[in-house]
């Protein structure tokens, strides 16, 4: 008989968080293609399932807070409780860390809003049930990526993932692009998922295991051409999975491409698996981030990756486009942040990593509603679309203030923390190099702003073209999707100390700690308990200063409105002479349509960089060949790098 | 002997990457990818390779001491290995009939709507 | 205790409202600018306006008729110069004055950094919100201006912060009035070698951000109709040119802050008129001073002149005081 008590014991609840999702995707293949008659929901209750499915495993996860994060339990769990044999581990195991739950809990979060939003997203499409089946699989893929503590599962939870990626890339074959942008993907994500295989059956070979724990405990010290190899392969695999320099032309394709809904996934979720693995690879199986050719390597790109990227979406006129590459430039940030290797460098990045979910996810979303009420994301030929959708552009404009770094928002409070990690690293290594990641990841943060200006300038402000006069706001369920994520967008802003506290620290500490994981799963490890110092060297109070901004605020209003600010003539008058009188000011001119183009906007800044940008739009030409170079060039790099300096 | 397997799967691996780097033509592309895969295939084979071992199949009674046998661990890796490949053909093979479908050409240079 | 919480609220009430809040920064503020009007106009042999030109205007607008144009999106419109002006008024609150800080805790350099985006950000949404072509160029404008002082802000904040960082102890200091103790300690930070390239650059982004000539192509009236303001009447505009006095006042009073500090008196009023004198001084050197002696620079000139000239003398700056000078 099945024993209820033993069900419900929470080391059980990360595989029942993979399954569901898995669960999910069979019973929707299992019921057919069929679409219903509901044209609200062509899916009909298969989405209801993928919804279940995906709150379940949200559930799941959020029960498992209280015993890992906050009692600092490191959850191992063997499947068909086979264990270890002769020192070796034989089973099937899930290790769960405080490090693995953050990001589990980032991805199904995502996974879960993005799904509420699907619903009423995807009316227009054909096949909506067999979307649900590749969601289900893309989402179990990443979840059970992030929580297997197998080598050998990771690799094939990057194939489920990547595969299901690459057929949601292509799922709207009609649009432009779509099936070009999935077969870039999948030949370099077929590369990378290649090499990570290299890698690890070269660490098989060494180490005759492939459980994560036990590699942790016998790499390091014993590391040789062969490890190094591997090493490099393992690297450039997971690379190509978080998208940073050189693979983020892909990112931009895909993430353009692809289904709003799906492009939550791929740049809030996929590329957080990347980010993951990386960790995984460097400061637990290699242990080499004590190291200064580590952090630099790692620093390096970072920085390199947040700088290319965003001069690369100041140059894009595509909505979805302009947001993938905005992407890969914040997890430069993350990689940044992380590379930095003390603990308040990987608090900071993690956090910035949730916050890069959030807010990311917010503005694919509003991009999303934008292509689904006048279907297009083409930012020349958009405008004035507030008047029409004012909510989506409230909470685009939430989104666009977190990733730009305006405070109070999550952005903000992210940034400010890898700023002064940037530096204080800087300070205590006696290294100018790492003040130039300050200065780099600042002026990233205004160039980024000015990047959303140009978007809320030419999608949302400025003038109305003819053809969108009929648009509408977007249904409920989009909105409420779009709601969750801006809330949680500023809660996460103006609580940074709880949201450091619950989420991020205990995640920094299992990353330092690597001696728990190890000994956790049942193996013999010597490695001290590190020493952690979370303290900063500034302050940022969000709670205060929007106390005072709020009665600073206040007491204009009161002013504002006493003056009867507020008592504004418009131009709603039937009488021409009087309507004439209210339009836009033309200097005497015909009132025409005008609209400032996206692409113009700061000429003076682009001017004076012309000969970088026209050299970096060549080089991303958009053929295949090219990109899988960069992608063989990276690979023997990094061989190179690590055979030299480790 | 076990070397000369070594050297042959990263020839593959290495002839796969050559492939999809120079060849212009997606199905040749396609074939890249596969022969990049039968290279892994190869080296994780030869690494579950014992010199003189039996297969590692044995039935209840028959494990001994004194068995024998090749790394059974490997064999079920490829086994995973040879699927996953099968399925990413399966998949490009029929995006790049789309593709065809679509753009009218195999040609990656002028597949190449999306860039800058 | 309650009346104790009664009172403190009461004091921060006073601070935001008062001292150094909305009454201090609409006072001096509008005095600057009127002050800096009448200099200009000297310096160019014309009479000029009466020094208190600037509260005229300000009160006259307030009576107009406010207009929004039928392409705007109203609540936007209307609400972005009071978000602006709120912004400011809060920044101001963390500008020490000698000895004295409303809030000392929470006055950290970075922060101020990104608080004084948000001003130039409402002004920016509200222009795009207006729907004009003439804001929509000088939004851009704007917004490419805020990049290139940026990166010369960045630096020379980062330099002071290693400066004074290195002599306090911890190596690295954020801290606003930490930055101001120091300099009642040892001086004001200008005296140090390392910090002269820096005060330079800083007096020179003092004009691209409060946007006075050569810098005004935002605004550019003669071209481009006053850009972002093209569309705005009435008592938004009077609070708009609220703002830019109030931003006159901010940066002024930051450059004393960070690099003319020094032992105060200990009355917050005579140390008020201290630095509002000092004030005066920064503005007739930096933008009266500038502005009649310079004709405006195009936009790409603008960019290019702040990330050559002026990033390479923070950057010598920041250098420099990394090696300790």
């Amino acid at each position: 008989m099945i024993n209820l008590n033993n069900m419900v014991d929470y080391h059980h609840f990360p595989i029942y968080s993979i399954m569901v999702l898995f669960l999910g995707a069979f019973l929707i293949a299992a019921t057919g293609g069929k679409e219903s008659k509901n044209p609200r929901n062509p899916a009909g209750f298969r989405a209801w399932i993928a919804l279940i499915a995906t709150g379940l495993s949200l559930f799941f996860l959020g029960s498992l807070v209280k015993p890992v994060m906050m009692d600092g339990e490191v959850i191992a769990y063997w499947m068909g409780s086979r264990g270890i044999a002769g020192g070796y581990a034989i089973g099937i195991a899930l290790e769960v860390d405080a490090l693995s739950l953050f990001f589990a809990l980032l991805i199904s979060t995502a996974v879960f809003v993005s799904a509420i939003y699907s619903i009423r997203y995807m009316v227009h499409d054909d096949c909506v049930p067999q979307y649900y089946v590749l969601y289900c699989l893309l989402a179990g893929g990443v979840l059970g990526l992030v929580l297997s503590g197998d080598i050998f599962n990771m690799f094939v939870m990057v194939e489920i993932l990547t595969f299901a990626a690459v057929a949601l890339t292509a799922f709207r074959t009609k649009v432009y692009g779509a099936l070009e942008a999935a077969f870039k993907y999948l030949v370099v994500g077929c590369m990378g998922s290649t090499a990570i295989l290299t890698g690890v059956i070269m660490l098989y070979a060494q180490y005759h295991t492939l459980n994560l724990a036990q590699l942790a405990s016998l790499i390091p010290g014993s590391m040789n051409n062969a490890t190094k190899l591997a090493f490099a392969f393992l690297y450039i695999g997971f690379s190509t999975k978080a998208f940073i320099v050189p693979f983020h032309p892909l990112a931009a394709d895909a993430h353009g491409a692809a289904p709003a809904s799906i492009s939550v996934l791929i740049s809030g979720v996929l590329t957080k698996s990347g980010i993951y693995g990386i960790i995984r690879l460097t400061y637990f199986l290699f242990q080499t981030m004590n190291l200064g050719a580590s952090q630099f390597m790692l620093v390096f790109i970072g920085s390199v990756s947040m700088f290319v990227c965003v001069t690369m979406a100041l140059a894009q006129h595509d909505f979805k486009r302009l947001l993938a590459y905005h992407s890969i430039s914040q997890i430069g940030y993350v990689l940044a942040a992380v590379g930095l290797s003390t603990s308040l460098g990987v608090s900071a990045g993690l956090y910035h990593a949730m916050n890069h979910t959030l807010f990311k996810g917010l503005l694919f979303l509003a991009a999303g509603a934008v292509l689904h009420e006048t279907g297009t994301t083409d930012l020349g030929k958009l405008g004035g679309l507030s008047k029409k959708m004012p909510h989506t552009t409230v909470l685009f404009l939430i989104g666009a203030f977190s990733i730009s770094g305006v405070p109070p928002f999550n952005g903000f409070a992210s940034k400010w923390m890898i700023y002064q990690a940037a530096y204080q690293k800087a300070v205590e290594s006696n290294n100018i190099g790492f003040l130039a990641v300050t200065i780099v990841a600042l002026v990233t943060s205004t160039l980024t702003l000015a990047s959303f200006v140009k978007v809320s300038q030419s999608v949302f402000f400025g003038q109305l073209p003819k053809e969108y006069e009929n648009v509408k706001e977007v249904p409920f369920g989009m909105r409420l999707a779009m709601g969750i994520l801006a809330v949680l967008c500023i809660l996460t802003g103006i609580f940074p100390n709880t949201v450091t506290g619950i989420l991020t620290q205990p995640a920094a500490k299992a990353v330092a700690d690597v001696g728990e994981y190890i000994t956790a799963m049942g193996f013999k490890s010597n490695l001290p308990v590190p020493e952690l110092n979370f303290a900063q060297v500034g302050v940022w109070e969000p709670i205060n200063w929007l106390l005072i901004l709020c009665c600073a605020l206040l007491a204009l209003t009161v002013v504002a409105v006493a003056g009867k600010y507020d008592r504004v003539s418009e131009s709603e008058s039937e009488n021409e002479a009087v309507e004439t009188k209210y339009q836009l000011f033309y200097g005497g001119e015909k009132n025409v349509y005008s609209q400032v183009g996206g692409g113009d906007l700061f000429w003076g800044f682009k001017h004076n960089w012309r000969h970088y940008f026209s050299f970096m739009h060549d080089l991303h030409s958009g053929v295949v060949n090219d990109y899988a170079l960069w992608a063989v060039v990276a690979l023997a790099l990094a061989i190179v790098y690590m055979m030299i300096v480790f | 002997m076990i070397l000369y397997n070594y050297i042959c799967a990263f020839f593959l691996i290495v002839l796969g990457f050559y492939t999809i780097v120079t060849k212009y033509n997606l199905v040749k592309t396609v074939i890249g990818m596969s022969v990049m895969d039968y290279g892994v295939n190869l080296l994780i084979i030869s690494v579950g390779y014992t010199p003189g071992g039996t297969a590692p199949v044995f039935t209840a009674g028959e494990l001994t001491q004194a068995s024998y046998f090749v790394d059974p661990i490997p064999q079920a890796l490829t086994l995973t290995s040879i699927v996953i490949g099968a399925c990413v053909t399966a998949m490009s093979m029929s995006l790049v009939m789309r593709l065809h479908e679509s753009y009218g050409t195999l040609d990656t240079r002028e597949i190449r709507r999306l860039r800058g | 205790m309650t009346a104790n919480i009664f009172l403190n609220g009461l004091q921060y009430l006073g601070y935001i409202l008062i001292f150094p809040g909305f009454l201090f920064c609409f006072l001096c503020g509008m005095l600057l600018v009127g002050i800096d009007r009448k200099l200009v106009a000297r310096m160019q042999k014309r009479v000029g306006p009466p020094i208190l030109q600037p509260f005229y205007d300000f009160f006259k607008l307030c009576g107009k008729e406010t207009i929004v144009p039928a392409a705007a999106s109203r609540t936007t419109f209307l609400l972005a110069p009071l978000v602006g002006l709120a912004a400011l008024v809060v920044i101001q609150l963390f500008i020490p004055i000698r000895g004295f800080s409303a809030f000392s805790g929470m006055a950290d350099i970075i922060v101020v950094l990104y608080l004084l985006l948000i001003p130039a950000l409402a002004a920016i949404l509200g222009a795009a919100a207006s729907g004009s072509p003439y804001a929509g160029v000088g939004l851009s404008r704007e917004m490419v201006t805020i990049i290139a002082c940026e990166l010369p802000l960045v630096l020379v904040l980062l330099a002071v912060a290693k400066a004074v960082g290195s002599t306090m102890g911890s190596g690295l200091c954020f801290s606003l009035s930490e930055i101001a103790r120091y300099q009642v300690e040892n001086g004001s930070l200008i005296t140090r070698l390392s910090m002269i390239p820096a005060a330079i650059a800083f007096a020179m982004v003092i004009p691209g951000e409060t946007g006075s000539h050569p810098f005004d192509t935002a605004e550019a009236e003669t071209e481009i109709c006053e850009g972002m303001h093209a569309e705005y009447s009435g008592a938004p505009l009077a609070v708009f040119k609220l703002s830019h006095a109030v931003k006159v006042l901010t940066m002024t009073s930051l450059f004393v802050a960070l690099f003319l500090g020094g032992v105060g008196t200990g009355i917050i009023a005579v140390d008020g008129v201290i630095v509002f004198a000092l004030c005066v001084i920064a503005t007739a050197l930096f933008i009266s001073f500038v502005h009649a002696v310079t004709a405006r620079l195009k936009i790409e000139q603008v960019f290019k002149y702040y990330w050559t000239v002026v990033s390479g003398l923070a950057l010598l700056s920041l250098v420099l005081a990394w090696y300790g000078l």
